[in-house]
């Protein structure tokens, strides 16, 4: 026997099927109650950001992450992440600031549905070649079907800029259990 | 906005933008910077008359 199916009380079934190499391998199922996640439903997203913005001093300014490197589930959009599964996700975010006077209270956070939830570090002492370099990371619950989360970047200082860029300003997270 | 509330109330500082008693925000949907929260403690929230 390949493969188990267990059928449903009403509908659609599972099937339990053994990998087609030789060898014997066991799989065990832990003594507690719950959903076991496969990859099928523990999603998993990237985004960087590739134009450069501006924000206003003083505002919290949504930023655009513009550039999916990979979107599991199909729940990343316009810079939100709204993910269709209940669990708990592992959340990071970088931004990268540009222009401006230093030094000078600048950050970024996670919002979720709206409002901050996260704060991430709140000061740069001076720019370096590449820019002043801020980042958040947060482990947050959600509900898989209302709940949403953005980042939103703060300055204290005028002309300031986030830089579009692959490597420094980036949005990701993934689920690291269900609810 | 920032500009205007500092013409409003010259006596507000970074601080009141920077730790939460007046938030500033944009959401990057094009209609701009607008007050999501408003909790200082003397001064009144500005009137959208006196925003304009």
């Amino acid at each position: 026997m390949s493969s188990v199916v267990i059928s449903g009380d009403t509908s659609g079934s599972i099937t339990l099927s053994a990998p087609a190499v030789s060898g014997t391998n066991t799989a065990t199922l832990p003594a507690a109650t719950g959903t076991v996640m496969v990859s099928g439903n523990m999603p998993a997203f990237s985004a960087n950001a590739n134009t450069t913005q501006a924000i206003s001093q003083n505002a919290w300014t949504k930023v655009n992450y513009g550039n999916e490197v990979f979107d599991t589930n199909n729940n990343f959009a316009s810079s939100r992440f709204t993910p269709t599964v209940a669990g708990y996700y592992q959340i990071n975010a970088t931004v990268n600031f540009g222009g401006g006077t230093y030094p000078v209270d600048s950050r970024c956070a996670i919002y979720k549905n709206g409002s901050v939830f996260a704060n991430g570090s709140a000061f740069i002492t001076t720019l370096t070649a590449n820019g002043g370099l801020q980042s958040v990371n947060y482990l947050a619950y959600m509900n898989g079907s209302t709940d949403y989360l953005e980042i939103y970047a703060y300055t204290g200082s005028s002309g300031t800029t986030l830089y579009g860029d692959s490597t420094n300003t980036l949005f990701n997270g993934c689920m690291v259990r269900s609810a | 906005m920032y500009e205007k509330l500092i013409l409003i109330y010259p006596e507000l500082s970074n601080f009141d933008f920077g730790n939460g008693v007046i938030t500033i925000q944009n959401d990057s949907d094009g209609k701009g910077d607008y007050i999501a929260k408003w909790e200082h403690p003397t001064l009144a929230k500005p009137t959208d008359e006196e925003l304009a």
